[in-house]
């Protein structure tokens, strides 16, 4: 019975969303108001059923439904009741139904902030968002059904054991969905702005605010991701490269680049076709990037979730290409210019060097990623592009980035003198030197971390120059210290302030990488019980093995003690766990943090007494991943609006005598 | 309204390469590595064998097609393999020498397998792993068919069936 | 003497890098210097049965024994370059993370360093073409409804 209502609210939602594009589309043609409202209609009903479908599904999964086809897939009776709760996206078909849940969340928040605004935009955002929706609901009625109805079996196999070994992993999923399936709210505003022929500046505010939020999940996502590998994976580090790491990286990138691209629109009216562009490509890159990691093109370490219906999500991306492009090229210059910049020497010039940047990075990494394909297709031969080719291209380019970070900021905006500018790019110089000269004073050696650290040093300087500079001017002009930050910070000044504080956080994550990187010290060792090895200033003991029946699992842990300069600093216990339905137990190293860096413990064998491990040093690695959670915190304070919005009220036209009227609605 | 050419066509030139990349991509499993050592000799080598304890040298397989099958008992395809090997070894012995060769792997454990299973052909104990290497082995199983001349021919990796060994086998007696 | 004879011609053979590619060209090593140039080398070495971690930090046995391989290969003084051939022989150009600059494989280093040329002269004729500011009014009128209405009744009165 489960199933069955499954299946009919998931036919009612393909039926809702196709239904609901093309009045929507119709509606934003007709500029009737009544079109409009039923658009709205819609769009609020597929999500409702795709909530409801995957509230279903929960029920189903707790209940120990085993005639719903994807609960005997994934659920057990024997897991803990949060596995049961997160197995909804650990396999292919929840994590579709998870993903259509998420977009109707988004699209009716969406829907209802613009409901008395944006009329002329609003139906065609709706179309665009609904008819994204109808490909979801249209895999979950048949290609990735979760709610087939098969013969009631006592028990299941679990979800993924990989989900229940650590938890990151239940976290990253989600904030990697909020992020990626995010991503369709600006597409829709985009495809708007190019099927009204319009983009008012306006709409800017929709339109950057729809793009920073699912840019702070997935930010957050993929450090969450970089997080989990170096946790879990058990070789030290926390990106490899992996074709689906690149997934998910690619849209961050260019949805970085189309955040700067429209504080410059927003400044200059120009650049409107170039930021349409960059969003639409974000939306794209994630489609692309749901291929990826579901189709079993690509040797990767997500490959559990591999499934058949790669060509059907293939076809869907060849799908918005063809869209996309076609309204790109038919609609893109009807986005006029408003403005124009002054000369390249400026902050504009700045944010144009900064997207061409991201747009290289992005557009490296994707050929990199797809090349053994591209001569597999062509040659038949196969190639590997790895880790020392995205890091040779990567490093330099993040380099270039580090330095912009600090000379952007700290140009004028427009033309300005010789002099203005070498007064607002000389003193940070000073700043960059104390940061090398700490380097070297920390030993560090390695030519490269020490250009890092200039440059961060470079950038941070300018970055909290430009952050407390409200705060700074008020105090000037003699406002009291805690009037001055309260007002010039948090109360006014918000974007501004978040907006740097995401800019710190990338100065300490770059900074970080590069001394993790560079600073690393391994060392591979075979023990016996009560031997001991050091590395750097730490002595690990190695105690014995101790094998613990879990509900889920049995667990082999190998015990530590670490002892530092003869103190005891703390014990650890890296495992080995064998879930029974796979044939290789895995592996979770053991981390001791502090803030200099961690202590990174990883079994390699276990036989009898004899303990073969991995002792790494990583330098600074917690900076990494406090610093992307600061720049997740800072674009959350960036995104509270200022302003109550009040929509306008004047809509239709009244005699030519009363100009005003003609400026209220743009 | 007019087409913006250069958009148009620099969006058609991306998105039709990427798509027929990534279809064409679909067809293939990306795990399955080709072999660069087809149509060369095949790397020298001579190694005890389990339970007679007779050193085998490659070498010596000259003059009749041989199928070199690298495997382990720690590999769950290889024990469905094992008595399709046996057989056709059995069936075949007198115009093809089959060998088959043991990485990371104790000799009890390999003699136990084949007490159980049976044996057909002498299977040789490579403690180092370095042949496996030197022949590019992958995952187990994996084999190798080498014509008269010892050179290798065609490499099949996973477990075989009666079909796939003999339809390869035809290759090396050409 | 015959026995001896008969004897080493019984020994187990494994096949060596030197029939691959020659003799080392290098000078023995060892120490913590092998170590790191054992790491450095099984860095650029895919492990052929993981799903694209290198030799060096894979925990399979598969790559734990060509790990030792390459130890063994430094320390006779193989010079990295021959070591990587010796894989590339037996495994192909899989096993190389970092594409050879040769063939086809050079396009991947040549294509980002000729998108960022040619980005360069996007970004600088667009900041040139900004500058110049917007071009005059297009000959077409857009078609809003609402600016006709208004020119209708702009036109009336």
């Amino acid at each position: 019975m489960t199933a069955t209502l499954g299946r009919f609210l998931i036919l009612a939602s393909v039926l809702i969303s196709t239904t609901g594009a093309m009045i929507s589309f119709a509606a934003g043609r007709k500029h009737a108001p009544e079109g409009v409202r039923w658009a709205q209609r819609f769009a609020y009903a597929y999500a409702a059923l795709m909530i409801l479908a995957t509230l279903v599904m929960e029920y189903a999964l707790l209940t120990h439904d085993f005639s719903v086809s994807y609960v005997a897939h994934v659920g057990s009776r024997s897991v803990p009741t949060w596995v049961t709760i997160v197995s909804l996206w650990s396999s292919l078909e929840g994590s579709i139904l998870f993903w259509g849940a998420v977009l109707g969340i988004y699209i009716a928040i969406a829907t209802y902030l613009n409901r008395d605004q944006h009329v002329e935009y609003m139906p065609y955002a709706i179309g665009t968002w609904l008819g994204c929706g109808a490909f979801f609901s249209f895999l979950l009625s048949g290609p990735a059904n979760p709610f087939l109805t098969v013969p009631a079996a006592a028990d299941g196999p679990g979800p993924n054991p990989l989900l229940q070994n650590h938890v990151l992993m239940v976290v990253h999923p989600p904030f990697l969905y909020l992020g990626y399936v995010g991503m369709t709210i600006p597409f829709g505003y985009a495809c708007a702005a190019l099927l009204r022929g319009r983009l008012g500046l306006s709409f800017l505010k929709p339109l950057r605010a729809s793009l920073m939020v699912p840019w702070i999940f997935l930010t957050c996502a993929i450090m969450l991701g970089g997080w989990w590998a170096y946790e879990v994976l058990g070789w030290g580090g926390y990106w490899a490269w992996d074709p689906v790491e690149n997934a998910s990286l690619l849209p961050w990138l260019t949805a970085t680049a189309a955040l700067h691209s429209a504080i410059v629109l927003e400044r200059r009216g120009v650049l409107k076709g170039w930021t349409v562009t960059l969003i639409q490509a974000s939306f794209l890159l994630t489609i692309l990037g749901t291929f990826m990691t579901r189709s079993g093109v690509f040797n990767s370490v997500h490959s559990f979730t591999q499934s058949p219906i790669g060509p059907t999500i293939l076809a869907f991306l060849a799908a918005v290409l063809i869209f996309s492009i076609a309204l790109l090229a038919m609609r893109i210059d009807t986005l006029e210019a408003e403005g124009r910049i002054e000369g390249a020497a400026s902050k504009e010039g700045a944010f144009l060097f900064n997207n061409l940047i991201f747009v290289l990075l992005t557009f490296t990494v994707l050929i990199g990623t797809v090349f053994p394909l591209i001569v597999e297709a062509v040659k038949g031969k196969q190639m590997s592009v790895g880790r020392p080719y995205f890091d040779s291209m990567v490093v330099p380019a993040g380099t270039a980035l580090l330095f912009l970070l600090g000379i952007g900021p700290a140009l004028p905006w427009g033309r300005s003198s010789r002099q203005q500018i070498l007064k607002a790019l000389l003193p940070p110089i000073v700043t960059g030197g104390v940061l090398l000269a700490l380097g070297a004073a920390f030993h560090v050696d390695n030519a490269w971390t020490l250009v890092t650290l200039f440059a961060g040093g470079y950038a941070a300087h300018v970055t909290l120059a430009q952050m407390w500079q409200p705060l700074v001017q008020r105090m000037r002009r003699g406002d009291t210290f805690s009037s001055a930050l309260v007002n010039g910070q948090l109360r006014r000044g918000r974007r501004r302030f978040g907006s740097y504080i995401v800019h710190a956080g990338v100065v300490v994550v770059l900074i970080a990488i590069a001394v993790s990187s560079t600073g690393r010290a391994s060392h591979e060792v075979k023990l016996q019980r009560g031997q001991s090895t050091t590395l750097g200033a730490y002595t690990l003991t190695f105690l014995g093995t101790e094998v613990r029946q879990e509900p889920n699992r049995e667990a082999t842990i190998a015990n530590f003690a670490v002892t530092k300069g003869g103190k005891p600093v703390t014990q650890l216990a890296p495992r080995m766990n064998q879930y029974p339905q796979m044939r290789e137990p895995i592996g979770t190293p053991a981390v001791y943090s502090t803030a200099k860096g961690d202590l990174y413990l990883s079994i390699m064998n276990l036989e009898g007494d004899t303990a073969g491990v991995l002792v790494l040093w990583m330098p600074m690695v917690g900076w990494i991943w406090i610093a992307v959670i600061a720049m997740g915190l800072g674009g959350l304070i960036a995104l509270i609006p200022s302003r109550r919005v009040i929509p306008s009220e004047a809509r239709d036209p009244v005699p030519a005598g009363d100009a005003s009227a003609l400026r209220a609605s743009a | 309204m007019t087409m913006n050419r250069i958009v148009l066509i620099s969006g058609i030139v991306i998105a039709a390469a990427l798509v027929v990349v990534l279809f064409v991509g679909l067809g293939k499993d990306p795990s399955i590595i080709d072999s660069p050592l087809i149509g060369k000799p095949a790397p020298g080598f001579a190694l005890k064998a389990v339970g007679t304890g007779e050193t085998i040298d490659v070498a010596r397989l000259r003059g009749k097609p041989a199928v070199i099958n690298f495997w382990a008992t720690w590999c769950g395809p290889c024990y469905q393999e094992h008595p399709v090997l046996v057989q056709n070894a059995r069936v075949l012995g007198s115009e093809v020498q089959f060998v088959g060769v043991v990485f990371n792997d104790t000799e009890q454990k390999i003699q136990a397998f084949l007490a159980d299973r049976g044996s057909a052909y002498p299977t040789l104990l490579d403690e180092s792993g370095k042949t496996a290497i030197a022949y590019g082995v992958g995952g187990v199983p994996e084999t190798f068919f080498l014509d008269k001349n010892g050179k290798i021919v065609a490499k099949y990796a996973g477990p075989l069936t009666t079909e796939e060994l003999q339809a390869n086998l035809r290759k090396a007696m050409q | 003497m015959i026995f001896l004879f008969v004897l080493s011609l019984l020994q187990v053979q494994v096949p060596d890098a030197q029939q691959f590619v020659g003799p080392p060209k290098g000078v023995p090593i060892s120490g913590a210097m092998l170590d790191q140039r054992t790491n450095e080398t099984a860095s650029l070495l895919r492990c052929p049965v993981c799903q694209g971690l290198s030799v060096a930090d894979s925990p399979s046995t598969m790559a734990q024994d060509m790990k030792h391989q390459v130890r063994e290969l430094l320390a006779r003084g193989y010079s990295q370059e021959q070591i990587l051939a010796y894989f590339e022989r037996s495994y192909g150009q899989f096993v190389l993370l970092k594409p050879k600059f040769q063939g086809v494989a050079a396009l991947v280093w040549l294509l980002p360093v000729a998108a960022l040329i040619f980005g360069a002269i996007v970004v600088v004729s667009k900041a040139k073409q900004l500058e110049r500011g917007p071009e005059p009014v297009a000959d077409a009128p857009v078609e809003d409804p609402y600016l006709a209405r208004v020119r209708e009744l702009v036109e009336k009165s």
